[in-house]
């Protein structure tokens, strides 16, 4: 009798399943019980924040080491763990090894997955063999490995319930992104802007993997699914196709007069084309035009809109690619059922410098507001309302950006310095920020209490100097040189308090190298983050005062987590030096321009480091 | 003597390029459309150094790689559907 009960609820579970609403409304409680991290960032908005405040200001120096695990691989640790009812998920650098921890039996492991790649996808990981973590979903963890193949594992046995592949190595393309689950899409991108890749973002069934929309960063509309709708509110941030399909188009061998409008053919209409002048003899540009996705995404599901910015234009070159370079380094807003363009803004056109605008979207709300908050690598702190896209705020995160005095709030367009601008075969000198930006993949956290934004950082300047180079599918086509060196607050990070409405820094600490861990938040007022020279601190919210620290392993690239077990609240965190920031240490480079210009900003880790870092999960409780 | 005038004749010209033509993003063409060429750099670059000189052979690999993937992965669902197993080698 028993027996045929347990069947019958398995089977009652089993039908629930495999609806797309049941997977909806089971990530929404799970997204609700702050005992649980069920996505990278908590939750659909990204925020990083969590309710639990068992640990608080007067006893988190009490905090000791619960439990480690050591994952068995090297190299860059990025994201963070999975924690749902008492399963811990972990998942690992290339290889990309994922492991389910049992939280009632000392972390024993129930399963283990380990994926088979061929070790030629790491020469096409332009900064270290990083991943950033699993999604859940429909019973599932989703994995997206490095090599481009995107598995769905059965969560309570690890069983492989399907696989399909979403990016080929052997062009350039591969993954470092985190698979998110909005409700019965898996969404995942690609990355490969220092291989010329053109990149897109694409959503498959959860159900059984298939392809449902794919939507590029460059080309024509239609490729890029842009809406009838699109930017109606703020058409001063693209033109509409405008233009009748006559022969030729603007094809007038590498003219940048301005051509007729009449002579403008279809697809040529398309600003994901247009702004892709053709100086070339062969192909326009946006073929091969970057535009890598490999940051979180975040979802709104009243508006039923995602979130996420594009990355660089293809090559750091800029002087062979002329134009705004469109839809590269621009934040969209796509309806998650149809892919379709809601609003997209360019934060900043025609790059010069390597600024990916893929960091995460926070949502929040305010004054009555709906709005989404993004913390460039340009320096720029920026809030939209994401109804629409109109920016509301877009101030510097730190004086020292010099690449552009402003942006306009009306054109949005930044008003770019000439004397930082960069040229093939010239070394612009004191450009700030350097590539990596000021911030990079490191996530930062919003406490809705408080009405503030945690944001880790980095304070590093740069030389750069295009050079000619070559585009062969499948090898790097970066085509500069950069050398990088401490800001001049003579440190090379920080982590700051920050106003999404004003635009200004509440408080902002300095750091030896730069903040590369994700932040945490809690009611309680603590904000957790890790740093590069192995400490996992806790700050006071309110003052950014340091209340505790403690020593791991390896250098923190990882982001922060909170969860609740058997009543009790721990936090925890990846170690393992590596990113971008320790990539020339993780692989023994030691020329300052090697590691695409990190190698000589960050040659002082080695002293903190063991090279390559190695991974392990951190675990803390009272 | 001539060679000093004239390059203090290109300075000037730089200088004033410089003022008057430096690109900072703020004239537009259209809406979304504000690219302009910096000074000094050529009206047509197919030729000049900084022509890319693609490989129209090597720029089409990607998309044929990407049409090749989904017809895979939709070999794979079909088997899926149809045997109800998932088989990621596609013969």
């Amino acid at each position: 009798m028993q027996q045929r009960i347990k069947l019958a609820i398995g089977a009652l579970l089993m039908g629930s399943l495999s609806t797309s609403a049941w997977a909806n409304a089971e990530l929404d409680a799970l997204m609700k019980d702050d005992n649980q991290w069920v996505m990278a960032r908590k939750d659909y908005a990204n925020q990083g924040y969590s309710r639990l405040s068992q640990i608080n200001k007067s006893n988190v120096k009490k905090l000791k080491l619960a439990w480690t695990f050591a994952t068995g691989v090297n190299r860059g640790h990025e994201g963070a763990p999975l924690v749902i009812g008492n399963v811990m998920y972990i998942h690992t650098a290339f290889p990309n090894n994922v492991y389910a921890l049992d939280l009632d039996d000392n972390q024993k492991i129930m399963w283990s997955y380990f994926p088979k790649q061929d070790p030629d996808v790491q020469s096409v990981l332009c900064c270290d063999n990083v991943n950033k973590g699993l999604g859940y979903g429909d019973g599932k963890i989703l994995l997206q490995q490095n090599n481009g193949v995107l598995v769905a594992l059965e969560a309570k046995t690890g069983a492989k319930l399907w696989d399909v592949k979403v990016n080929d190595p052997k062009t350039g393309s591969a993954n470092t992104n985190v698979p998110h689950v909005f409700k019965d899409k898996v969404i995942t991108g690609c990355s490969g802007g220092e291989f010329g890749v053109r990149c897109h973002i694409s959503a498959y069934s959860i159900k059984d993997g298939s392809l449902i929309w794919r939507a590029y960063s460059t080309g024509a509309d239609s490729e890029v699914m842009i809406g009838s709708d699109f930017n109606k509110e703020n058409p001063q941030y693209s033109a509409l196709s405008l233009y009748e399909d006559v022969n030729g188009g603007n094809k007038m061998g590498g003219s940048f007069k301005n051509l007729d409008k009449a002579q403008l053919k279809f697809p040529e209409a398309n600003l994901g084309v247009r702004t892709w002048l053709k100086p070339q003899q062969q192909k326009d540009g946006w073929q091969n035009g970057g535009g890598p996705t490999w940051g979180w995404y975040s979802y709104d599901p009243k508006l039923n809109l995602m979130y996420y910015g594009t990355g660089n234009p293809g090559t750091w070159n800029p002087d062979v690619r002329p134009g705004d370079n469109k839809w590269s380094m621009t934040i969209f807003a796509r309806d998650l059922d149809s892919g379709m363009a809601r609003w997209g803004y360019q934060m900043t056109p025609h790059d010069e410098w390597d600024y990916d605008g893929m960091n995460e979207i926070i949502l929040w709300e305010a004054n009555g507001k709906q709005l989404a908050s993004h913390f460039d690598r340009n320096g720029f702190g920026y809030t939209f309302d994401r109804t629409n896209g109109t920016l509301l705020v877009a101030e510097k995160m730190h004086p020292f950006v010099n690449w552009a005095s402003k942006i306009d709030l009306k054109t949005g367009i930044p008003v770019k310095d000439p004397k930082y601008s960069t040229h093939q075969d010239y070394n612009a000198k004191g450009v700030c920020p350097s590539a990596l930006g000021v911030k990079d993949e490191q996530p930062a956290a919003y406490s809705p209490k408080n009405k503030t934004f945690y944001v880790p950082l980095n304070h590093v300047c740069m030389t750069y100097e295009p050079v000619e180079s070559k585009y062969v599918a499948g090898q790097p086509w970066v085509g500069a040189t950069l050398t990088m060196f401490a800001g001049p607050d003579g440190v090379m990070g920080g982590f700051m308090a920050w106003d999404g409405l004003k635009g200004k820094t509440q408080w902002y600490n300095k750091e030896k190298f730069s903040a590369w861990g994700g932040a945490l938040v809690t009611a309680s007022d603590l904000v957790f983050y890790g740093t590069l020279d192995r400490w996992v601190k806790a700050l006071d919210a309110k003052t950014g005062k340091e209340l505790w620290r403690f020593q791991v392993g390896s250098g923190v690239v990882g982001n922060m987590i909170t969860y609740g077990h058997k009543g009790k609240q721990y936090v925890g965190v990846l170690s393992g030096i590596g990113g971008w920031a320790g990539v020339a240490m993780n692989l023994g480079l030691t020329n300052d321009t090697d590691g695409l210009g990190a190698a000589g900003g960050y040659k002082e880790l080695t002293k903190y480091n063991a090279a390559p870092g190695g991974g392990g999960m951190n675990v803390f409780s009272l | 003597m001539k060679h000093v005038l004239t390059l203090l004749a290109m300075a000037g010209v730089f200088a004033l390029s410089n003022q008057a033509l430096a690109y900072d993003g703020q004239n537009c063409k259209e809406p979304g459309n504000c690219w302009e060429a910096k000074p000094g750099y050529p009206e047509k670059i197919a030729g000049s150094k900084y022509d890319p000189k693609h490989d129209p052979v090597e720029l089409n690999k990607q998309e044929e790689a990407i049409k090749a993937m989904d017809a895979r992965n939709a070999k794979r669902i079909a088997n899926a559907k149809s045997s109800g197993n998932f088989v990621f080698d596609v013969k």
